[in-house]
């Protein structure tokens, strides 16, 4: 099909005014085509006998995004026919590619409420992608002190808590960010005390994501989505107490009461308490001149600092539309309490060792981390990004579970998992 | 029994309606037209107090339409209309109300209880009467007045009937009473509303729920409606008609099973809010120049009463797709067919012109205005849509509120102002929003229009002068909700709408958003059976939150003898229970962990137990609804509640098989291709070409996903890599080495010429050995095929075209799905 659609594209373009461009450009545009065609056919029907050769080249192409050399590949066919199927995903791991492109793209949607793919680099996906290459206890990428800059000695702009730049030039240099990144303490360069620090949850690209504007609980819905793989739906519990609901939740939306009690109060029973962590957190910005937010800065009211309309430490989003139903809850400070470990919710594997309450973003954090669907959540999503499909069958669901307990058992390494997801995947 | 006195938020009320005391207001001025049926020559009144009831209460009843057809001067006792001496009538009617608290004057009590009122609603003659009163007691209005808090019948929970779920129990007795008598108006295609006489069963049992009353069958609407109001009623005979309407009901209630409390369960005493409600309306509302006054509190026919007491009443009547809302308020649908499958107009409440020129008389002459309501928005989409207007048609109006998506909007025709053109509220503020809301437009020639929400004042700046209300004429009509000509409808419901003839200031705004809307009661918990105080209660404000909920907020505790206090009384867990069971949804109190000590009891006042407030979902009406609380401890008894177990996960349903290929997305073709050629990603003109495409390239693996535009994208790559690949000498010498690309076209692919581009392109681009890549010799074949076209023209091709026919071949392999698919 692709076929005949460029050659009509090569004949309009023949039609026109042919410049010497154009017309080398018509004859490739054939050449390409043709060659797709047959490639395509052949390609998808030579697969069915996938030797330790042609295993080696799918591995590497999974999980470094690009074609081996052929000393690379020769080296992962021998791991692989040898039984170390394993090694051969961790060779193909050294390829910087993984960390430019694979773990760039894997990492990029979470950081953004479109969830798009299509963002310039930033300190949350830099983030992620040390975490991993460091071979870090990747449950820190939500409470941790810490941030990936790019190597000082490159000559960027400085890492800065009100734009973007030092990362974009950073991956528009082209160097590699396997070799270029170094882990420094996020609250020395963002401006937080340490204890307000929480891995990427106060990473500035979160930040301008998901706590500007708004009342923060876009921070919690997605930390939900990206890191638990759950959407709120997903974990509405309607008998839950509704006591910490804000003041800002329409009791009655349209005037009609049943929706909250059948739906609204679902989500933010839960939430509300919750999100409660972020009181402190908000996103400055100029909105008639930065709509966008990419010239503003993360902002925390640490100790003694008090907000004008709160009269505490707590962000005057908090307050807002107070008189929506008075009767709601006026939130005090960032005490959150996880209601989910009462319900249905018990099922997302909440970590028994850990009180299930707490103060600020970063303990709420480690109660996510640390949580079981937390990890399955890292681990089917390295599935899917391997794999190239959802976990579908019953061999998958269970490919998942054992790793999930490897991930668990081998300090959280999410390189494992992404080797394990290569070699399951590999064909036969 | 013991009551005390109960001074709730009196202090701080009081405190405030003290700041607002120095605000000069102007008594209204006498709207009566009754001079055309009665006209006063008796003895002028003897003091100021006299003159004020006359002009507060005796020209207004006097009518024989109203109270003076019987209580004039030779009418029967009390004479409190005499017409011929006001002095007598004032000491006549000395004995009959109560000025310091109009509402329980017996007058009005009287009245309410059933004794000829002179509208369809007993309600609004008993609002209107309590008016009258409170206006000659002075300025009782916009001041709180004490709630007396006494001890209700005690019962325990779980005897009240409640409904069934099915309706066979109803359709075996009053069914078929309904069908048989009801049916000719009330089966859903008569005249009237309500279909509780619906062929169909459920919809009969669904309209028939609020009207029955299983523990006082002879309290039931159905009942009372033949008996008292003798509506409808059969064989001319309306006592027999109420008997027989009675004992199908009873017949009902004695197929029902009470339901029992878990006696495990720490409970409360019972409570219905109807029977046991204490009313906990406080007052604080100004309304000293209110001139139409609707609270919508008679919740059934097609009239929402005007209950300003100012004549003559601007009633207005209910059309089209319009329903009451359970705690006052009426809802405005859009058009649109109803059950029965008739077209029904959007809903509307229109006044008369004649009535409504009331306004135009009152409005004119003070110059401004206020206009407030409670409303709660359908959407926050809706345009153009007409909340309260006074006015002719969509584009000729006096004044009107409206909502256009998030912003109230204000339109109004003043010598300065053009009557079509808004004054609204930012869209960015976004103060408009689908909930219950407190809106206030206020106009006075000094500041020109301001909106208040909530309460508090927009601060949206009128553009226009301040201007005089000369122009408005006075043929147009009031209506909520929609246009005069029906074409402009809002969505939503309207909870309360007064219009003022003077513009509030916003202390008194703010003052009437914190009195709230609807009617409020308190529910008075009796747990002296738990713990070793007497007569003590845990006392919640109950309201009817809208038709489908109940609001309870600000529990206290408390006991009704002053002379003791609680002493260390854990208090933990309260949750609210609802005809037998604890509400599934709303237990705000359910972690509340307290201790009822002297320490925080104040006797009268009690101990706040929270400022939370929630809401439960209304199951069989206020009438019926049976309230109990459950306590996880209170003192010494406890109930340990315990979580069941996670029901096992179900296996998830496998999906179906997926592709064991994929594409590669944007960033992996553009690696691959630095890859492959050695031309790195930062190459200018690959950069700028990868930055154009780059989300046209695909985004996702999914090969099923791929579409002409991504090889489009593809192959600009391609060529883009390929062509910065031939263009430097030093790595296309890597690349192809021992190719002359001085040679021409026609020479350089000979003898082995072509073989020295394919070599490389066959193991840099595609790899060797590969069994899952296509075999050498047809893509051989294929780039053979492709450079003998490209070189045809021989001697006569350009100078460039070898290296244009080597970066074709190489853009041939470089786009194609051998980079493409992994």
């Amino acid at each position: 099909m692709s076929k005949g659609i460029n050659v009509r594209l090569l004949t309009i373009t023949e039609e026109k005014d042919m410049t010497g461009r154009n017309r080398i450009r018509s004859l490739i545009i054939k050449a390409c085509s043709t060659a797709v065609f047959v490639a395509l056919v052949s390609g998808q029907a030579g697969f069915a006998q996938a030797g330790p050769r042609e295993q080696a080249k799918r591995i590497h192409d999974r999980i470094a995004g690009v074609p081996p050399s052929s000393a690379v590949l020769d080296a992962m066919q021998s791991d692989i026919a040898s039984g170390r199927a394993l090694d051969a995903a961790f060779t193909a791991m050294d390829d910087s590619a993984f960390y430019d492109v694979t773990l760039k793209n894997f990492a990029a949607p979470w950081t953004n409420e479109a969830m798009s793919k299509f963002v310039p680099l930033n300190d949350y996906i830099a983030t992620v992608i040390g975490l991993v290459r460091d071979g870090e206890d990747f449950r820190k990428v939500l409470y941790d002190d810490v941030l990936y800059i790019g190597d000082p000695s490159l000559n960027l702009p400085n890492y800065s808590t009100s734009n973007n730049n030092h990362y974009e030039s950073l991956e528009n240099s082209g160097v590699s960010l396997k070799d270029n990144l170094e882990r420094v303490n996020q609250s020395t360069y963002a401006g937080l005390p340490p204890s307000a620090t929480a891995g990427v949850i106060t990473s500035r690209a979160s930040a301008r994501a998901f706590f500007s504007a708004g009342t923060n609980r876009a921070m919690f819905r997605f930390t939900l989505i990206n890191h638990m793989c759950n959407d709120l739906e997903q974990v509405a519990d309607v008998t839950l107490p509704p006591d910490r609901i804000r003041q800002d939740v329409s009791r009655s939306p349209g005037g009609d009461s049943r929706v909250f009690l059948n739906n609204c109060v679902g989500c933010h029973s839960g939430m509300d308490p919750m999100a409660q962590a972020f009181a402190y957190y908000d996103y400055e910005y100029d909105a008639n001149s930065d709509p966008d937010g990419e010239l503003g800065r993360l902002v925390y009211n640490a100790m003694g600092e008090t907000d004008p309309e709160t009269g505490s430490r707590v962000q005057a989003k908090y307050h807002i539309n107070a008189a929506t139903f008075e009767q709601g809850y006026v939130t005090p400070d960032d005490r959150w309490d996880n209601y989910w470990r009462q319900g249905a919710n018990r099922r997302l594997g909440w970590d028994p060792s850990l009180p299930g309450s707490g103060s600020g973003a970063k303990s709420l954090g480690m109660e996510f981390a640390h949580s079981a669907a937390f990890a399955e959540c890292q681990v089917k999503k390295v599935f899917e990004n391997v794999c190239l499909r959802p976990p579908s069958n019953s061999a998958d669901r269970s490919q998942v579970s054992s790793m999930v307990a490897s991930f668990e058992s081998q300090g959280h390494d999410l390189k494992q998992v992404f080797a394990e997801s290569a070699v399951y995947c590999m064909g036969e | 029994m013991s009551s005390l006195k109960f001074a709730l938020a009196v202090t701080a009320l009081a405190l405030l309606l003290s700041a607002c005391g120095g605000e000069s207001t102007e008594q209204l001025p006498n709207t009566s037209q009754n001079s055309g049926t009665v006209t006063y020559n008796g003895p002028a009144p003897s003091t100021d107090d006299v003159a004020t009831f006359k002009r507060t209460v005796w020209d207004n009843l006097v009518t024989q339409d109203k109270c003076g057809a019987c209580h004039g001067a030779n009418g029967q006792a009390p004479t409190f209309v005499n017409e011929q001496d006001v002095n007598l009538a004032y000491a006549q009617a000395n004995s009959i109300v109560n000025l310091s608290d109009p509402s329980q004057s017996a007058m009005v009590t009287k009245v309410a209880g059933g004794h000829n009122c002179w509208l369809q609603s007993t309600s609004a003659c008993v609002d209107i009467l309590t008016t009258y009163i409170s206006n000659w007691a002075g300025d009782s209005e916009g001041s709180a007045k004490t709630v007396e808090l006494s001890a209700p019948t005690i019962k325990d929970p779980g005897a009240t009937l409640a409904f069934p779920a099915d309706s066979a129990d109803f359709s075996a007795t009053v069914y078929p009473i309904l069908t048989t008598y009801c049916s000719d108006c009330h089966a859903g295609s008569g005249p009237a509303p309500y279909p509780f006489a619906s062929p169909d069963e459920a919809t009969a049992y669904s309209e028939s729920k609020s009207r029955m009353n299983l523990g006082t069958p002879s309290a039931s609407r159905f009942v009372e409606k033949l008996r008292a109001e003798l509506h409808g009623c059969w064989d001319d005979d309306c006592t027999m008609s109420a008997d027989m309407m009675e004992m199908a009901i009873s017949d009902f209630a004695g197929l029902q099973d009470s339901q029992p409390v878990d006696p495990t369960m720490v409970a409360s005493k019972a409570l219905n809010l109807t029977a046991d409600g204490l009313l906990a309306n406080s007052g604080g509302r100004f309304e000293d120049n209110v001139i139409a006054l609707y609270e919508f509190k008679f919740g059934e026919g097609q009239t929402a009463f005007d209950t300003s007491g100012v004549s003559p009443a601007l009633d207005l009547t209910l059309s089209g797709n319009t329903d009451w809302v359970g705690g006052w308020g009426i809802d405005l649908g859009p058009a649109g067919e109803n059950e029965q499958g008739f077209m029904v107009p959007a809903g509307k409440a229109q006044g008369s012109t004649t009535a409504s020129r009331k306004l135009h008389t009152l409005l004119t002459a003070s110059g401004e205005y206020s206009i407030e309501a409670w409303v709660a928005p359908g959407n926050i989409t809706q345009e153009d849509a007409r909340i309260v207007t006074y006015s002719g048609s969509s584009t000729t109006r006096n004044v009107t509120l409206g909502q256009s998506l998030q912003r109230y909007e204000v339109l109004h025709r003043s010598t300065t102002s053009d009557q079509n053109t808004p004054f609204a509220t930012q869209d960015a503020d976004m103060l408009l929003q689908a909930t219950l809301q407190h809106v206030v437009v206020n106009y006075t020639p000094t500041t020109g229009r301001q909106i208040f929400v909530n309460g508090v004042p927009t601060d949206d700046v009128d553009p226009n002068d301040g201007g005089l209300l000369t122009e408005w004429d006075d043929s147009f009509a009031l209506v909520l909700g929609n246009e005069t000509d029906g074409n402009s409808p809002w969505q939503g419901a309207i909870r309360m709408v007064a219009i003022h003839n003077r513009a509030l200031t916003p202390e008194q705004v703010q003052a009437n958003f914190e009195v709230g809307v609807g009617q409020k009661f308190y529910l008075l918990f009796g747990v002296s059976h738990l713990i070793d105080v007497p007569e003590s209660f845990i006392v919640f404000e109950v309201s009817q939150f809208d038709s489908y909920a109940y609001r309870f907020t600000s529990p206290f505790f408390i006991s009704l003898d002053d002379s003791v206090e609680p002493s260390s009384i854990p208090l933990r867990g309260i949750r609210l229970g609802i005809n037998g069971k604890e509400a599934t949804v709303g237990q705000a109190w359910a972690n509340l962990d307290v201790v009822l000590d002297s320490g925080s009891y104040e006797p009268g006042t009690g101990q706040p137990l929270s400022s939370l407030g929630t809401i439960i979902a209304l199951e069989n009406g206020p009438e019926n609804d049976e309230f109990f609380l459950t306590f996880d401890q209170l003192g010494s008894n406890n109930f340990a509640r315990s979580e069941p177990s996670l029901p096992p996960q179900p296996e998830p349903a496998d999906l179906p098989p997926s592709s064991e290929i994929g594409l590669k997305t944007f960033d992996e073709i553009n690696e691959s291709m630095s890859r492959m050629t050695g031309v790195p990603t930062t190459n200018q003109a690959v950069f700028n070409t990868y930055t154009t495409v780059k989300q046209q390239l695909p985004t996702v693996e999914t090969i099923q996903g791929f579409l002409s535009s991504h090889q489009m994208a593809v192959t600009q790559m391609a060529i883009q890599y390929c062509d910065a690949l031939v263009a430097n000498s030093q790595l296309r010498d890597q690349m192809f080495p021992g190719f002359d690309f001085s040679a021409p076209a026609s020479t350089a692919f000979d003898h082995g010429g072509k073989s020295l581009v394919t070599g490389p392109l066959l193991s840099r681009f595609v790899g060797s050995n590969l069994a899952s890549q296509p075999g050498d010799s047809e893509i051989e074949t294929e780039l053979s095929e492709l450079m003998d076209r490209l070189t045809s023209c021989g001697a006569g091709c350009e100078p460039d075209r070898t290296e244009t026919v080597v970066k074709a071949s190489c853009a041939a392999v470089l786009g194609s799905a051998t980079t493409l698919v992994q």
